[in-house]
C-alpha cells in the first residue's frame, strides 16, 4: 500500500479552475467517500481551501487510485480530465508525506506562513473521519501533519508578525494602547483600506466608530456598514480629542491636519496616546505631528515598509521549518516501516503455525492412541517449538522496524515463506473483508471509523490515539 | 552554617545567570519553552537565595541587613520577589531582562564585600530599625521594576516612532501596560518609602544622633521621595502620563542607587554597621 496526492494549488492552476474544485468540507469529504465506494483507495482525505484543492489517498494500486481522483474533479469542474491533468500535481510515497506536511505548516501557502491552514486541515480530516474514509495510516499522518503545522508555528517565527496592511496597522496600535477593547476608533474620509482596518480592529474588539467625512452622505454611508455614527467636518478637533486611534484617507490636496492644530489637541488631550494611520496619498498629516509626545504616525509607506520586513522576516523562517518538515518526515517513516512489520510477523507467525497444526492432522491416525493428557502434551512441543523457531526473527524484526530498510527484511521474509499467497487478497467493496492484516490494517469501510464520532468537536485529535499501534497488534 | 550559605548563594546566582540568559534567548527566538523555563530558573533561584538569607540570619543572630553583603542580598532578594509577584500578576515578563541583572548586579556587589557576620553596633539592636530597613527595601524593589518598565517604555517609544518594528517590539509589552505598571509600581513604592524615612527619622532622634538630617542618604533620600510623590501628584492630579512619568520613574530610581551604591558605603556619616 502506498501513499499518493494529487489536485491543484494556486502555483498550479488559475483561479477559474480552483473555484470549480472549492467544495466545502463535507462536500469534499463525501467525494472521498464516493471515491473510496468505487474502488481502488483504502483511505482517501480531501483538502479544500480557496487555494487548494487535492486528494490524499492510501492505496494499492496508487495509479489507478489516483486516475480515478483525477476523471472524478474533472468531472465535478465540468472539464476535460486531460486539462485537469495538465494543472494538477502527484506525488506519491514520501513526497507525499513531505507535501502534506509543508502545506500543514503553511510553506506552500500563497502567504508563507498564514495561520488558517492548520485549521482547514483539521476540518478536512474530521469530515473524512466522519465519512468513515480513514483508517490507522490517515489517522496516523494527519495527525502528525498538524502537530507538525503547530510545530512549526512554535518553534519559528514564521507566522507571528502580520504581513498585511491593515493587520499591521491593527498590530502596531495594540502594541501602543494595549487591549483594544473600548478604544474609539475615529476614520477621516471614507475609503476602501479605511473600512477593512475598520473591520480588523473591531475584529479585535475595538469599541465606537466615528466616521467623519467633508459629505455627510458618505460618512452616514460607511457608518451603517461598521455600526458607527457619522459626524460633520466641523466637529473633527472635538473627535481628535476623543479618539483613540484615527484612520484618515481623505483626498485633500493639503493637509488636513498639520503640527501646530495637533499640538493644541494633544494638549486638550492631555498627551493621551494616539495612535494614527495616514494612509491618504498625498497626506492627510503634516509628517511633524508624529513627533509630538504622545502620537504615533503611520502614513501608508511607513506601513508598507513594516508589511515589506515581516515578509523578509518569514521568509527566513522558512529554511528552519523545512528541517522541521524533514525532521518529521523521517518519523512518520519510521513509523510507516513499523506498520509493515507488524502484518508480515502475524502472517509468518500464521503460515507455521499453520504447517504445524496441519502436521498434527497428518499425524492424527498414529497419534489416536494417546491418551489426551500426551496428547496435550505432543500439541505443547509442538507450540513450544514454533515459538523457539519465531521467537528470534520476531525480535529481530522489531528492532529493525525502527530502521529505515525495513522493507528489504519484510520482502525477503515474505518471498522465503511465501507470504502474499498465505494472505487472502483484499476484497475490493471493503465492507466484509477481512485480510490477513486486519488486526493492524484495517480499511477504512463505512460507518467504521476508527476514531470517536467527530461530532464532539475536536475530539478524535485530543483523544488518545485510538488506532492499534504496531507494539499492540503484535 | 556559612559554608551551606555561601553554596545556595552560589547557586541562586547561577540559576539567575541562567534565567537571564533564556529570557534574552526568547526575546531573539521566540520559543515559549526559553520563556517558561526562565521563569522557572528564577523562582529556583530565589527560593535559594531565601534558604541562603535563612541560613545567613541563623549565623549572625540578627535579621540579615547589617553590612555590604547582607544588605545587598537582601535587596536582591526583595527585588526578585516583587518581580515574581507582577510576573504573575500582569504576565509582563518581558521585565525579567532588566530586573533579573539588576539582582545578578546587586549579588555580584554582594559577594565583593562579603564578610563573616558582625556584631550590632548599639544603635542598630531596635525593631524599629529593622523596620526601617524592610520598608526601604520594599520601596527600592518595587521602585527599581517602575524604573525598569520605565527604560523599557523610553526604548519602546523610540523605536515605534522612529519605525524600528521588529519581531523583537512585538514579544514586549505594549506601551500602555508598562506606563500602567510604572503607575501601579511607584505607588506600591510610595508608601513605602515613605514609612521607611519616618522609621529612620524616628530611629535617629530616639537615639539621638546629632544632624542626622544633613546627612547624604538622607538628603538623596528626601530628594528621591519628593520626585515620586511628584510623579504621584502628576499622574493623579495633572494626568500625566507616558515618556515624562518614564523619566520621573528613572530620576527617582538614580536617586536611590545613588544612595545604596555611593552614599552608603562612601559619603554617610552615620549610616555604619557593626564593627
Amino acid at each position: 500500500m502506498h501513499l499518493v496526492v494529487t489536485g491543484i494549488s494556486h502555483k498550479t492552476a488559475p483561479l477559474e479552475l480552483r473555484e470549480r474544485l472549492a467544495l466545502p468540507c463535507d462536500e469534499a469529504a463525501r467525494f472521498g467517500r464516493r471515491l473510496l465506494d468505487a474502488g481502488p483507495a483504502a483511505e482517501a482525505v480531501v483538502l479544500t481551501t480557496c487555494n487548494r484543492t487535492e486528494v490524499y489517498l492510501f492505496a494499492d494500486d496508487t495509479l489507478a487510485a489516483e486516475r480515478l481522483a483525477v476523471e472524478r474533479l474533472a468531472t465535478l469542474a465540468g472539464v476535460d480530465p486531460a486539462e485537469l491533468r495538465a494543472a494538477a500535481y502527484q506525488k506519491s510515497g514520501d513526497d507525499a508525506i513531505a507535501h502534506l506536511f509543508r502545506v500543514a505548516a503553511s510553506l506552500d501557502s500563497l502567504v508563507v506562513g498564514e495561520a488558517q491552514i492548520v485549521a482547514q486541515l483539521k476540518d478536512a480530516y474530521q469530515a473524512a473521519c466522519g465519512e468513515g474514509c480513514t483508517s490507522t495510516v490517515f489517522n496516523k499522518l494527519f495527525r502528525h501533519a498538524l502537530e507538525v503545522g503547530k510545530r512549526v508555528r512554535s518553534e519559528t517565527a514564521i507566522g507571528e508578525r502580520p504581513v498585511s496592511v491593515s493587520s499591521v496597522a491593527v498590530d502596531l496600535a495594540r502594541q501602543v494602547l494595549g487591549k483594544l477593547e473600548r478604544r474609539v476608533v475615529l476614520v477621516l474620509g471614507a475609503g476602501e483600506t479605511s473600512e477593512l482596518t475598520v473591520r480588523h480592529l473591531q475584529a479585535h474588539g475595538a469599541g465606537a466608530v466615528v466616521v467623519v467625512n467633508r459629505t455627510l452622505a458618505n460618512a452616514e454611508e460607511l457608518a451603517a456598514r461598521c455600526h458607527g455614527r457619522a459626524v460633520c467636518l466641523d466637529e473633527l478637533d472635538a473627535q481628535l480629542v476623543a479618539a483613540d486611534i484615527v484612520i484618515s484617507s481623505t483626498g485633500s490636496r493639503d493637509f488636513v491636519v498639520d503640527r501646530a492644530r495637533f499640538a493644541e489637541i494633544m494638549r486638550r488631550r492631555r498627551r493621551r496616546p494616539v495612535f494614527v494611520i495616514d494612509i491618504a496619498v498625498p497626506r492627510d498629516f503634516e509628517p511633524a505631528v508624529g513627533r509630538l509626545e504622545g502620537c504615533y504616525l503611520y502614513d501608508i509607506d511607513d506601513l508598507q515598509g513594516v508589511v515589506a520586513s515581516n515578509r523578509d522576516q518569514r521568509e527566513r523562517q522558512v529554511a528552519q521549518a523545512e528541517r522541521i518538515v524533514a525532521e518529521e518526515l523521517a518519523r512518520m517513516n519510521e513509523w510507516l516501516a513499523s506498520l509493515e512489520v507488524v502484518p508480515t510477523i502475524a502472517r509468518l507467525r500464521s503460515a507455521i503455525d499453520g504447517i504445524r497444526e496441519a502436521e498434527l492432522e497428518r499425524m492424527a491416525g498414529p497419534l489416536g492412541t494417546l491418551s489426551p493428557t500426551q496428547r496435550a502434551q505432543v500439541e505443547q512441543l509442538t507450540t513450544s517449538i514454533v515459538n523457539k523457531i519465531l521467537h528470534l526473527p520476531t525480535v529481530r524484526m522489531k528492532e529493525l522496524a525502527a530502521e529505515r530498510d525495513v522493507s528489504v527484511y519484510v520482502d525477503a521474509l515474505r518471498r522465503l515463506f511465501d507470504l502474499d499467497e498465505v494472505a487472502p487478497v483484499p476484497a475490493r467493496d471493503g465492507d466484509a473483508a477481512a485480510d490477513a492484516a486486519g488486526a493492524a490494517l484495517p480499511r477504512a469501510a463505512s460507518g467504521a471509523c476508527a476514531l470517536p464520532a467527530p461530532a464532539a468537536d475536536a475530539a478524535p485529535l485530543a483523544s488518545p490515539a485510538p488506532f492499534v499501534s504496531p507494539a499492540q497488534a503484535s | 552554617m556559612a559554608h551551606v550559605q555561601v553554596v545556595f548563594f552560589w547557586f541562586a546566582y547561577l540559576l539567575y545567570a541562567g534565567g537571564f540568559v533564556c529570557f534574552a534567548y526568547f526575546l531573539f527566538s521566540r520559543r515559549e519553552l526559553q520563556d517558561r523555563l526562565g521563569m522557572a530558573c528564577v523562582a529556583a533561584g530565589w527560593l535559594l537565595e531565601t534558604m541562603a538569607l535563612a541560613a545567613r540570619w541563623v549565623e549572625a543572630g540578627h535579621v540579615p541587613v547589617v553590612g555590604g553583603y547582607e544588605s545587598m542580598v537582601t535587596l536582591s532578594w526583595a527585588i526578585v520577589a516583587i518581580y515574581l509577584i507582577l510576573a504573575w500578576r500582569t504576565r509582563v515578563k518581558a521585565l525579567g531582562l532588566y530586573v533579573v541583572p539588576a539582582a545578578l548586579v546587586f549579588l555580584t556587589i554582594a559577594w565583593g564585600r562579603y564578610a563573616p557576620p558582625a556584631h550590632l553596633v548599639p544603635a542598630l539592636k531596635s525593631d524599629i530599625v529593622v523596620i526601617h530597613v524592610g520598608m526601604i527595601f520594599t520601596a527600592l524593589a518595587a521602585f527599581l521594576v517602575a524604573g525598569g518598565a520605565a527604560l523599557i517604555y523610553l526604548v519602546e517609544d523610540i523605536a515605534l516612532k522612529r519605525r524600528h518594528i521588529g519581531p523583537v517590539l512585538g514579544r514586549l509589552p505594549s506601551l500602555r501596560t508598562l506606563d500602567q505598571l510604572i503607575g501601579h509600581a511607584v505607588m506600591t513604592g510610595l508608601p513605602f518609602l515613605s514609612m521607611g524615612i519616618a522609621a529612620g527619622a524616628i530611629r535617629a532622634e530616639k537615639f539621638g544622633v546629632e544632624h542626622w538630617w544633613r546627612d547624604a542618604v538622607v538628603a538623596l533620600a528626601v530628594i528621591a521621595w519628593a520626585i515620586y510623590a511628584g510623579f504621584v501628584y502628576a499622574r493623579l492630579a495633572a494626568g500625566w502620563t507616558g515618556r515624562r512619568t518614564a523619566w520621573l520613574a528613572i530620576a527617582g530610581l538614580v536617586c536611590l542607587l545613588a544612595i545604596r551604591l555611593v552614599a552608603v558605603p562612601y559619603l554617610s556619616g552615620f549610616h555604619v554597621w557593626g564593627k
